[in-house]
């Protein structure tokens, strides 16, 4: 028989204090001893104006993904109803575990000190988050588990660091870094947060039942969009561990992440298509929905889907809209937790009320929702 | 009776163009567009192959004008306004052919490739059929291909060929100009068209095929 499911607390694990514009490069770096040209654009577009590094100003990471993840779940433990060691199976999700292997759930049960477990690892960019939390939804909706934590983590400060960019020879002669490989360093930071989930409604606090979660890739149509690990060139991607050595590879640039914002803006329709074909099956009823939770990276990407939504009667109401992308910062997986974790606990949600999660990822084109039902 | 309202509608053909606009960069020559490997010859065989479907583009609207009866004498109006904005189209394509060293007489004589006739086929079907305002789901996609899709294949052929605007102007017009065609668009589906039977669904539906009927074009380039 299936069971009805429940996020019944959330936390967060927000490193060190918030960064203010100003001071982002203190914390990355300055790649060839300059300041960034491309910074003040970046922050123009997305409008974040503080967020959290896990990296000192030495450029030294004072934590692992696996710490964050393992602090957001120890921190939505103590928001719940049940004792850490309740938690029988854990799914994690990150864009990038701390080592190639093993996977990252493996560390984050570790960190977590809980006796043997049930564990998935789910690893692509910020839909991830919906992937671990739809696993960790069949897991006790079947029966297979009574509670569950899910966690997102990101550490990509680390990346960020001259180093990553200084061994191509090309940066570090022309002394400028390509827009693609220095847009993300101004646009995503570090943090972690995680549900606590369970087949049974809290019984002194809120809870958020799970009405479905539903993901779509279109990788059949589109190329890889955010890229760290290979070079894309007209060739195609060239893979870091095809080069004759780790160091090669780093010198072609392999291992800085990168985005190509013309495909990204190419990939609005079919995110936008994918929530209305969900109006169309009335898994969405825009009027019944309370708060609009959408892991969006960017203001400008904003501004752009609004148009759309208004003219095809989509639109949910922009005073609906929740998101604390402007002071957290985007945090990939980590976001959609951090954004609902923040919204129950500041909001007064009552019986009733729905929320609707968005998780759009530009990697190679997926789209996830996520409709919550205050209970 | 099954109507739908212009939201629904609009949802519906949002959908169709998401599908369609992100297959075509799969398509053999728009994918070698987006590489950047694009050949001159690329170019003359895209326009030669685009000017036998825009040629007709004319021809079809006022074919499904004249196939407009009394009772929708507005949507007839606004039929003929679009075939007289539309009907010229092709002698930019003409020019374009010419200024990159083609031979007016054969961009003039080019045959149709097997999509394009296939595309051709459909439309004129449709539009010899009684008050084929469905056809506002044809109009739907191509306006869309000029609005959203025209500038950035213009942009990026003038600059993998070095080419003048003036040598890519079919493509960067329809860029600039085809702004106010959506807006007419959105007036035509609150009309009141949209109380007729089915209509909503036959719009989309008719967008459906024409971005499938387009896109083989496309993909047959050259193949006549």
């Amino acid at each position: 028989m299936q069971q009805d499911v429940y996020i019944n607390a959330l936390g967060t694990f927000l490193p060190g204090p918030p960064v203010s514009n100003a001071e982002m490069e203190d914390y990355l770096g300055r790649i060839n001893g300059e300041n960034s040209r491309n910074r003040a654009p970046v922050l123009r577009q997305n409008k974040i104006k503080t967020r959290h590094y896990a990296v000192d100003k030495s450029g030294r990471a004072n934590t692992t993904s696996a710490q964050m993840a393992s602090n957001a779940i120890k921190n939505a433990a103590q928001n719940a109803e049940i004792s850490l060691r309740d938690i029988s199976y854990l799914a994690t999700s990150s864009t990038l575990g701390d080592i190639l292997v093993p996977g990252l759930a493996s560390h984050v049960h570790a960190e977590l000190g809980l006796p043997p477990i049930e564990i998935a690892n789910f690893q692509s960019v910020c839909a991830s988050s919906l992937m671990a939390l739809k696993s960790a939804w069949l897991q006790l909706k079947t029966g297979q588990h009574q509670c569950a934590a899910v966690s997102g983590s990101e550490l990509a400060s680390r990346y960020f660091q001259p180093g990553f960019y200084e061994c191509v020879p090309e940066i570090k002669s022309q002394k400028s870094i390509p827009l693609d490989a220095d847009f993300l360093r101004f646009t995503l930071s570090d943090g972690a947060g995680a549900a606590i989930l369970e087949n049974r409604p809290n019984t002194g606090q809120p809870s958020l039942k799970i009405l479905w979660i539903d993901i779509r890739s279109y990788a059949d149509r589109f190329d890889t969009c955010m890229i760290a690990g290979g070079v894309k060139d007209t060739s195609g991607t060239h893979i870091w561990s095809h080069y004759e050595s780790p160091v090669k590879a780093a010198e072609a640039g392999a291992f800085i992440l990168r985005q190509d914002f013309s495909l990204m803006h190419k990939m609005i329709p079919v995110w936008v298509s994918h929530y209305l074909d969900l109006i169309d099956q009335k898994k969405i009823v825009i009027e019944e929905i309370d708060y609009f939770c959408s892991h969006y990276s960017s203001h400008s990407l904003r501004v752009e889907a609004v148009d759309l939504l208004k003219k095809s009667g989509a639109l949910i109401d922009e005073e609906k809209w929740f998101t604390n992308l402007y002071t957290k910062g985007n945090t990939g997986t980590a976001s959609i937790f951090i954004i609902l974790e923040e919204l129950y606990r500041e909001k007064n949600l009552q019986k009733g009320q729905k929320i609707l999660c968005h998780v759009p990822e530009s990697g190679r084109a997926m789209n996830g929702l996520m409709l919550l039902e205050v209970k | 009776m099954n109507t739908m309202n212009s939201e629904e509608v609009t949802r519906g053909l949002i959908k169709v163009w998401a599908d369609f606009s992100s297959r075509l960069d799969k398509v053999p020559i728009l994918e070698k567009l987006a590489r950047g490997k694009f050949r001159l010859e690329d170019y003359k065989l895209l326009l030669m192959n685009h000017r036998q479907q825009v040629v007709e583009g004319g021809r079809w609207i006022a074919r499904a004008a004249s196939s407009i009866d009394d009772r929708y004498f507005d949507m007839r109006s606004k039929f003929m306004q679009h075939c007289v904005t539309e009907h010229r189209d092709f002698r930019m394509l003409e020019d374009n052919y010419v200024s990159i060293g083609g031979k007016r007489e054969d961009i003039q004589n080019g045959e149709k490739n097997i999509g394009t006739e296939a595309l051709n086929a459909f439309m004129f079907h449709r539009a010899s059929q009684p008050n084929p305002l469905e056809l506002l789901g044809s109009m739907f996609i191509i306006e869309g291909l000029g609005q959203n899709k025209a500038g950035e294949w213009g942009r990026a052929i003038r600059d993998q060929l070095k080419l003048e605007d003036k040598q890519v102007s079919f493509f960067l017009y329809h860029a600039e100009h085809d702004d106010g065609h959506m807006e007419e668009f959105d007036e035509a589906l609150n009309s009141g068209i949209l109380g007729i039977e089915n209509m909503g669904r036959d719009i989309i539906k008719t967008a459906k095929i024409t971005a499938r009927l387009y896109q083989l074009q496309l993909e047959e380039i050259g193949n006549v």
